[in-house]
């Protein structure tokens, strides 16, 4: 059958949708127990939150699902939101802008055209944002939640990478490039083309230099940032700029956390200012963030520094294990073979009892064969229930839903 | 192969390599062509903007065409299925971003959040993938069917649009911003067939003409006339801006506003400019294609527009909140706008499509039109299930029926369907020239007696006979 599935759309099956909502609740639980609140933002944004120069790259705008509204007659587009921070800060600006500090997360999908269709052209996020804190403490902050999402979600191999946005742009500034060449680079930058600073034309050989040591090197500790301050070509803003990262690095030391500092291990950090971080498990990608403290002056609110992050969760989910096994064992068929009024009226009993215990209850009128650990046969003449063992292949005759319930192990609240 | 201008130098070229059709020519009623000398080689003529498209959704294994067009697609589609086998060397241009020659927009300025820039073009993806580039931080592309020339300054900030130098963009009373691309007349050719059929002999013959020493195709053409494009010195605020058509209508409504005792003065064959002036000092005109009117009215840029009922229709079919009204009928440039098929369509009407439909031939069902927003209402409406709207920007009868299922067309004497093998099976409606406005520019309180008092002569010039 020809699939009638839009092309880069995914369906998410049962089986799927048990491994997204596991993700999501160890999510959601870390960030509620570190003082996060939810948010949700609206699938459709005007356009020109996305252009106000520096939220999106040019190449990452030229994928975006936008269109006319039905009301579009002024010209402005609409899109599919393509990205779930920028929406966050537009959020924040306009509605909690008062409170100083705002701890915020979010579960969204964001849109994104993908030529194959090969991947998928809606993805999943979950997104924190800690906006109005300045702080280096506020990356260690994120980075921390960040780490504790993923490992209570039992991912093999956590990595954490770190970059900075702000020595990199600030060493960029340096090798003074007229305004048209210094886009052009910093597009092909973003895009992860780091072979595009071999190509630049600059009189400033030094700075050239020290770009072309700090993208070859990978730092495992606060002394290889204290040996690139040392070199020759760094100039008092870009001292300024790795001293704000030694901050966070010396704090990751003090705390025990290990990184490793891959200026190379980033792109498309447009709205970046600060401190990148990226982790990964296995190898791949699973979450990014970073500091950004232009953006909510950007999205039209007063200058306020902000970081956060988002988990990459279609990635996520096809790495965790489903709890669904586990939940076959708390899950008893009610069956009902001869079909009578009261039959049927004992077993809508039965279930509200099972599940009053904590237990899934699931019917079964028609004699299909299901995925449960128990099977409870109503039984009308003499009334009774037949409770099967599927997994021991044992089956014991009852009389009431207090036995069926203390024998499956629910924790059962009623008489016997 | 392209209509209009790039026509006599492309026949020219093709008759050297000899690859010439005898039918290629600005007289010929013929858009249907074989080769004499070629066996197995078809060619259409179409709208030059159509070529790319065609050649990347298969319809076509080359097309020749302005290289601007097909940058126009990919810019839009990357991932198109099209591209550019070889430069043909004439009719070399660029695509400019512009502001009005008396515009002073600093690059601090462009760069800043503080103005939303409005640019008019036929290049809208173009236009996009600029602003983008340039971190424009907030704009709004008007895409419009042509003379984007005439919007800078009053209408619009920019325009990005094609000119064969700087010298020209001046000539226009704009200045260029920056260049986007150049632009060649070009063989395009669609990868698939490329990659799979044997092309050889034809490419070779392309080939052939760098051996060609004279080359009279590529000597530049006449320039063609250009409408003056001068600014009137500055209209008093709450001046009422009524905008007028250009092209072939232009002539009719010229009659009309005589007729209705409004002397224009810039406004016909001989004197034509984007400003013309009417003698009535709170009316401020400009021309422009009349595609364009209804948005252009609903975005507040005219108070009031003379366009066809039809292109009314198909703005309110995609914005059906539009403040746009119409507010008189003017009685002339009548048309009708008609479902058409093939005459070998064994199907008399739409009920007769949807049955062929539900038998499973055509599907989906796929309509070529100039009213992409009604054509696409009306499938709906008539329950076809599943359908694709291929837009045109005119020559529309020769797609049938190869290339498209049905049309959604204008005619006026159905005899240039009728030569083209073509038939009725529906008629939408009527369309004739009307006076349209914007509903909050009738209730300003400064414009509500002008606009009123236009009406009334307007509909007392369409009364009389």
């Amino acid at each position: 059958m020809e699939s009638q599935r839009c092309k880069g759309a995914r369906d998410l099956l049962p089986d799927d949708m048990e491994r997204f909502r596991q993700v999501e609740d160890a999510f959601r639980n870390s960030c509620l127990n570190w003082g996060y609140r939810e948010i949700r933002t609206p699938t459709l944004e005007y356009i020109h939150l996305f252009t106000a120069a520096g939220t999106l790259t040019p190449a990452m705008l030229g994928r975006v699902y936008s269109f006319l509204d039905w009301d579009g007659w002024g010209g402005e587009r609409v899109v599919l939101r393509p990205d779930g921070t920028i929406p966050a800060a537009r959020l924040y600006s306009e509605n909690l802008s008062s409170q100083k500090v705002a701890r915020l997360y979010y579960i969204t999908n964001v849109f994104a055209f993908e030529e194959t269709g090969a991947e998928n052209r809606e993805k999943w996020q979950c997104g924190v944002e800690l906006l109005g804190d300045c702080d280096r403490t506020s990356d260690t902050e994120v980075i921390a939640l960040a780490l504790e999402t993923a490992r209570s979600l039992g991912l093999p191999r956590i990595e954490l990478k770190l970059s900075h946005a702000g020595i990199l742009k600030a060493l960029i500034a340096e090798l003074k490039l007229d305004s048209d060449a210094r886009a052009a680079l910093l597009d092909e930058i973003l895009e992860g083309n780091w072979q595009a600073f071999t190509s630049v034309k600059s009189k400033n050989r030094r700075v050239l230099d020290a770009l072309s040591t700090l993208l070859k090197l990978k730092g495992k500790s606060s002394g290889f940032l204290a040996n690139l301050k040392a070199m020759p070509a760094i100039s008092k803003g870009v001292e300024k700029e790795i001293d704000g990262f030694a901050e966070v690095t010396t704090l990751l030391d003090t705390m025990g956390i290990s990184y490793a500092i891959d200026f190379t291990s980033i792109r498309g950090f447009e709205y970046y200012t600060g401190l990148c971080f990226k982790i990964t498990s296995g190898g791949a990608r699973i979450c990014s963030g970073g500091r950004y403290d232009n953006l909510i002056g950007l999205v039209g609110g007063r200058d306020i520094p902000a970081c956060g992050f988002a988990f990459y969760l279609d990635a996520i989910t096809a790495m965790v294990k489903p709890l669904s096994l586990q939940k076959a064992e708390k899950t008893v068929s009610v069956k009902v073979t001869k079909k009578s009024r009261s039959a049927v009226k004992t077993a809508f009993e039965l279930a509200a009892s099972l599940r009053t215990a904590g237990l899934t209850a699931e019917f079964d009128f028609c004699g299909r064969q299901l995925e449960a650990r128990w099977t409870v046969d109503i039984q009308v003449k003499p009334a009774g229930f037949i409770l099967k063992d599927v997994k021991k292949t044992t089956q014991k005759r009852v009389k009431t839903a207090g036995e069926v319930i203390n024998i499956i192990g629910g924790f059962s609240k009623l008489g016997k | 192969m392209p209509k209009g201008k790039l026509l006599a130098r492309t026949a020219g070229f093709l008759n050297a390599i000899g690859l010439g059709f005898d039918d290629y020519n600005a007289g010929t009623r013929i858009y249907r062509m074989r080769s004499q000398s070629v066996p197995g080689l078809l060619a259409k003529m179409l709208n030059e903007r159509d070529i790319p498209v065609q050649v990347a959704v298969g319809n076509y294994d080359f097309g020749i065409c302005s290289s601007d067009w097909l940058q126009e697609l990919q810019a839009r589609y990357p991932a198109s299925r099209v591209f550019k086998v070889a430069d043909l060397g004439y009719d070399s241009a660029g695509i400019y971003l512009a502001c009005s020659a008396s515009a002073d927009i600093s690059a601090e300025e462009m760069a800043g959040g503080a103005t939303a820039w409005r640019i008019v073009t036929e290049y809208p993806a173009l236009a996009e993938a600029a602003a983008c580039k340039m971190r424009l931080k907030r704009f709004r592309i008007f895409p419009c069917w042509g003379s984007a020339e005439a919007y800078p300054p009053e209408n619009a900030d920019f325009s990005v649009l094609r000119a064969s130098d700087e010298d020209a963009l001046r000539s226009l009373n704009l200045k260029p911003v920056s260049k986007l691309c150049d632009s060649n007349a070009c063989i395009i050719a669609s990868r698939d067939s490329l990659q799979a059929g044997d092309f050889s002999g034809l490419l070779k013959r392309f080939a052939s003409a760098a051996d060609i020493k004279d080359k009279p195709w590529r000597k530049p053409d006449k320039p063609a006339a250009i409408i003056d494009n001068g600014l009137t010195p500055g209209a008093p605020r709450g001046n009422v801006w009524l905008a007028l058509a250009d092209g072939h209508q232009q002539v009719h409504t010229s009659a009309f506003l005589e007729k209705a005792g409004i002397r224009m003065e810039g406004y016909s064959r001989d004197d034509m400019r984007r400003r013309p002036a009417c003698g009535i000092g709170w009316l401020s005109i400009k021309v422009i294609r009349p595609q364009d009117m209804p948005q252009q009215v609903a975005n507040g840029n005219f108070d009031l527009a003379i366009t066809g009922r039809d292109w009314l229709l198909d703005h309110l079919c995609q914005f059906p909140s539009s403040p746009v009204a119409e507010l008189a009928d003017l009685g002339f440039g009548w048309v009708r706008i008609v479902a058409v098929v093939s005459e070998e369509m064994p199907a008399d009407s739409i009920g007769g499509i949807r049955e062929l439909i539900s038998r499973g031939r055509m599907v989906p069902l796929r309509i070529a039109t100039e009213y992409v927003n009604i054509a696409d209402k009306y499938l709906r409406d008539r329950h076809i299930a599943r359908y694709r709207v291929i837009p045109t920007w005119g020559a529309t009868e020769v797609y049938l029926p190869e290339d498209a299922d049905m049309l959604i067309e204008n005619t006026e004497t159905g005899q240039t369907l009728a030569r083209h093998r073509l038939k009725i099976i529906d008629t939408l409606f009527e369309s004739t020239a009307c006076l349209i406005g914007n509903k909050s520019s009738l209730a300003a309180k400064g414009k509500k007696a002008k606009i009123e008092g236009l009406i009334k002569l307007f509909r007392e010039a369409a009364g009389k006979k």
